[in-house]
């Protein structure tokens, strides 16, 4: 403090008031506190409440980045923070930190770790860099203990992990991918974009992680060990014998020529995966194998779902605590820091002029809503219901389309390869057409699911604003419609393929001819779904670069109003989460029966970022709708977890239940894949046979339920107990906010009248002077 | 980077280092961006100080409703012109690596216009009209989002958001440590 504040004090010592203040801080902020509260005071005794503790901002930080026993820094940091006039502010703060930074000798000592961790701490100070600097060399130059021994060999092991950690975090910043691209993103469309493209990176990564797992435990061992030949059909006496169907499937897949049945052998199919077990030099059981990795890479994905869900739920959590926050939330996080594109500026602009008119347009409704006449809400009622029953009906309706189109173009493909079969010395003039034909009815199916996952949506949009929803509502229902249609289109087509697969086998056939079942219908279908990948991957592609692209075009090249309407589009987050979360289930979908599909789903989504790039940052205007970050990814996790969750169900049971195919296959011969794993459980000691089977048991599966039970039931109460802890802390917040603000008027009156009868007393004591 | 390297000795820039949130590699970046918002003036002293309508310049700071308050506040001489150093703590708080509490803090004292380490109505005020600009909301919504701010936010009644209660805001807020940021 300077000189003249610390005259002004002393003079000012007498004033009554100082007692009754001074005891109260005396404690905890000594006396130089008290110059700026008699300074402020003489200014404007009401401004006393800016001089509250708790108003102050770097002393709340400081305190809390130095909880230890130095007062000395607090003192410091809230000294400084009150300048209120700048220069002395510049003018006294250096040195004041050079003083108090200097270490308390009566206090202990601070030990080289300690003052390591503090100059780490310096960082967090908002002070400017030459007084980091100088703090720091304060702190360096500093008499501080040498650590002895072990702490010494800890603190060093400290040290070089932190160095460790920086050199790992450069390299991996050096590394990591699309960062250019993320901040164009970013500085044009917002944080909230950026949280989509970040999903569509952890799904990439997601992808390469199960496709290591697979290539680790079922294509390695397949490619690298030389699997035992099966006996050949010629020995065994019975035509329909696993070999002899083996040995037909082969043959079959060799002569027909087409695209399909070049790739049906290899390695991206089911179908080309031994059955035997390897056993010269070293044991390997492929099939069972590939049934854990199968199952091993499920698990892996739901627990890194569930993982980050569980991440973004407990701050959805946080945050509907705060319900109540959302006007603060909009206007101190409101601005992305990042914008960086003047036009992008302008337009989040609007977007939060709009956000916050809509706000206040919903706190209307809501009033609106309560006003409603009975009248109006049967007519609203009314309309909704017919509406519902309307998307209900076009639900259907695609579903059975769906249905009928694949009963179709499997009809039209399966005499063809019948007549490829026979006709081969035809033309190949005449062949070529008719593989393109073969080529059209293969993917028929598929690119009716993906027309109309691209029609349908379009007109939910336009039934959904008939509906008279809150806005924020309207979002959600139309993402729960088109999720109901993607989903139940591919609930079709999995129906098609059971109706198709599941049907009796006798014991003297390959396949039950009658019904059509493919020789190897596991590779059929991994095949199905692989096409269903690729194609609905390419439609993305197509769409963004020759329909959305010259539409954006035109938009920005006419002056046409129709035109532009038409050309113009946004970055509508919902579809295009949709399209990567439906891309991701096909991918686990297909997983069993094709195990490669990951690597296609790595180059698929390692594809999809530069398509949706090139979909955001040309083709699309920024929205005029703020995406939040946070709420967004909660919600991408959320589909993506419903998703994963509704598809593993008919994945399991096709691994409990359907006969896998006796021709092809690592599980030709067993009942189901399942009775695979009853033989191998067979085979353990009775000792791990009997605890899994006592696991099994109600003896031990009641209690464990019950434990459980009690369990949830604890934490339920736990958090209801929390929550009435929040509301009675808050509570007692505004009554201590009540009382305060009493004392702080009664304080400042009190001050006041102090003042004047000093003024009266002093101008009656002049009086006095003059009288005598 | 190499004329950026012989700028800084090996100690200054573990010094940037500890006491920053960047890396040595990023704490030359952010030097490279410095210098391009004045070549001439940073190569020849590369602590130059650069008076605020320079620092503006930059991309994110130029499109920023609040980027002069953030140059004011980051100044070390208060006037709003920053030198390298000035430059380098800004980064380095609207780095992703910065804690919240960081954020919060500066975050305060931007929006603090008055600088009377409160967030009144007048503080509010701008921050909403700076948001929304150039549309401005009319004077009854203004009054009303100002009071459902403060219903919100001010516990205590005062009419007045305080560091602690604007602290407890944000902690409350997923999307101000994301939004509060400026990628290097």
């Amino acid at each position: 403090m300077s000189g003249g504040d610390r005259k002004k004090r002393a003079c000012d010592r007498g004033q009554g008031w100082e007692e009754a203040g001074a005891e109260f801080y005396q404690e905890s902020y000594p006396a130089a506190i008290e110059a700026d509260l008699q300074q402020a005071l003489q200014r404007d005794p009401s401004h006393i409440a800016t001089l509250l503790p708790s108003k102050k901002s770097r002393v709340a930080t400081a305190k809390r980045i130095r909880n230890d026993t130095k007062t000395t820094l607090r003192r410091r940091t809230s000294t400084r923070s009150r300048g209120t006039t700048t220069s002395r502010r510049m003018s006294t703060n250096i040195h004041d930190a050079a003083v108090s930074m200097l270490p308390d000798l009566s206090e202990n000592l601070s030990n080289e770790e300690r003052t390591w961790e503090e100059i780490m701490q310096i960082k967090a100070m908002p002070v400017c860099m030459a007084q980091k600097i100088q703090l720091k060399n304060q702190l360096q130059s500093a008499t501080k203990l040498r650590l002895q021994g072990f702490e010494q060999l800890k603190w060093q092991r400290r040290k070089a992990w932190q160095q460790f950690r920086i050199r790992m975090k450069e390299a991996y910043s050096k590394m990591e991918l699309w960062n250019d691209s993320l901040k164009t993103i970013g500085g044009n469309f917002g944080m909230g974009i950026v949280a989509y493209f970040l999903f569509i990176k952890w799904l990439l990564y997601l992808n390469v992680l199960l496709f290591a797992i697979i290539f680790l435990f079922i294509v390695l061992p397949a490619t690298l060990l030389d699997m035992p030949e099966d006996e050949t059909c010629v020995n065994s006496n019975n035509s329909h014998s696993i070999s002899c169907c083996s040995e037909l499937y082969w043959n079959i897949t060799q002569e027909s020529g087409n695209i399909a049945g070049i790739l049906e052998y290899t390695l991206l199919f089911y179908g080309a995966y031994s059955h035997m077990t390897y056993t010269s030099g070293i044991f390997f059981n492929l099939p069972l194998s590939y049934i854990s990795a199968t199952v091993g890479v499920f698990i892996f994905s739901l627990i890194v779902i569930v993982k980050s869900a569980a991440k973004s739920f407990k701050q959805r959590v946080v945050e509907n605590e705060g319900q109540f926050y959302q006007y603060c939330n909009l206007v101190f996080g409101g601005w992305d820091y990042c914008i960086h594109n003047e036009k992008s500026a302008a337009i989040k602009h609007k977007a939060l002029y709009n956000e916050v008119k809509a706000f206040l347009e919903a706190e209307r409704l809501e009033e609106e809503r309560q006003n409603r006449t009975r009248e109006e809400t049967t007519k609203l009622f009314l309309m909704r219901l017919f509406i519902n029953l309307i998307v209900l009906t076009v639900l259907c309706g695609c579903g059975i389309f769906i249905y009928y189109i694949f009963e179709f173009s499997f009809n039209q493909i399966s005499p063809q390869i019948d007549e490829t079969n026979i006709t081969d010395s035809h033309l190949s003039l005449n062949l070529s057409l008719n593989r393109i034909v073969h080529l059209f009815f293969e993917f028929l199916p598929y690119m009716c699911i993906v027309i109309l996952n691209f029609a349908v949506p379009s007109l939910f949009r336009y039934l959904v604003s008939l509906e008279n929803y809150s806005p924020s509502f309207v979002i959600r229902i139309t993402l729960f419609r088109t999720v109901f249609l993607r989903l139940s289109s591919l609930i079709v087509v999995l129906t098609s393929f059971y109706r198709l697969i599941v049907t009796e086998v006798k014991d003297n056939e390959c396949t039950n001819n009658t019904s059509k079942r493919p020789l190897c219908w596991e590779t059929f279908v991994g095949q199905q779904f692989f096409k269903l990948y690729m194609t609905d991957l390419f439609f993305q592609f197509f769409m963004t670069f020759f329909i959305n692209f010259p539409r954006s075009m035109i938009a920005k090249h006419t002056e046409n109003k129709v035109l532009r309407f038409f050309g113009e589009q946004e970055f509508d987050l919902p579809k295009h989460v949709l399209d990567v979360v439906y891309l991701q289930t096909i991918c686990w979908l297909g997983l069993f029966y094709a195990p490669l599909l990951p690597l296609i789903a790595i180059f698929g989504t390692f594809v999809l970022f530069y398509i949706k790039k090139f979909a955001c940052l040309v083709n699309s205007t920024p929205s005029s709708k703020i995406y939040r970050a946070s709420k967004s990814n909660a919600f991408f996790m959320l589909i993506l977890l419903i998703s994963f969750i509704l598809f593993t169900v008919p994945v399991g049971y096709s691994i409990a239940e359907i006969e896998p195919s006796k021709s092809c296959g690592p599980f030709r011969g067993f009942k189901s894949v399942w009775s695979l794993l009853i033989v191998v459980f067979a085979e353990f000691p009775d000792w791990l046979q009997s605890i899994l089977y006592f696991l099994g048991t109600a003896g031990f599966g009641i209690p464990a339920f019950v434990i459980l039970t009690l369990l949830l039931y604890y934490y339920y109460a736990v958090s209801i107990a929390n929550k009435h802890m929040v509301t009675v802390l808050k509570n007692q917040l505004v009554l201590e906010g009540h009382d305060k603000q009493f004392l702080l008027n009664r304080l400042s009156a009190f001050i006041k009248q102090q003042q004047d009868q000093n003024k009266y007393h002093q101008e009656q004591a002049n009086e006095l002077g003059t009288f005598s | 980077m190499g004329v950026g390297k012989s700028q800084f000795s090996e100690e200054e820039l573990q010094a940037y280092q500890d006491l920053t949130y960047f890396t040595k590699k990023e704490v030359l970046h952010a030097h490279q961006k410095f210098k391009a918002l004045a070549p001439e003036k940073v190569g020849h002293n590369r602590n130059a100080k650069l008076p605020m309508s320079k620092i503006l310049q930059y991309p994110e700071l130029r499109a920023n409703p609040f980027g002069d308050r953030i140059c004011k506040v980051f100044s070390s001489s208060q006037d709003g012109d920053c030198t390298f150093e000035d430059f380098l703590d800004m980064m380095s708080v609207f780095s992703d690596a910065a804690p919240k509490a960081v954020k919060a803090e500066h975050a305060f004292r931007i929006f603090d216009f008055d600088g009377d380490d409160m967030l009144g109505i007048g503080d509010l005020r701008q921050v909403v009209d700076r948001l929304t600009a150039p549309q401005r909301l009319n004077e009854t919504d203004m009054q009303q989002v100002l009071q459902y701010i403060l219903d919100e936010a001010d516990l205590d009644d005062d009419g007045a958001l305080s560091f602690a209660e604007f602290e407890h805001i944000i902690e409350k807020s997923s999307d101000f440590s994301k939004s509060f940021c400026i990628r290097l």
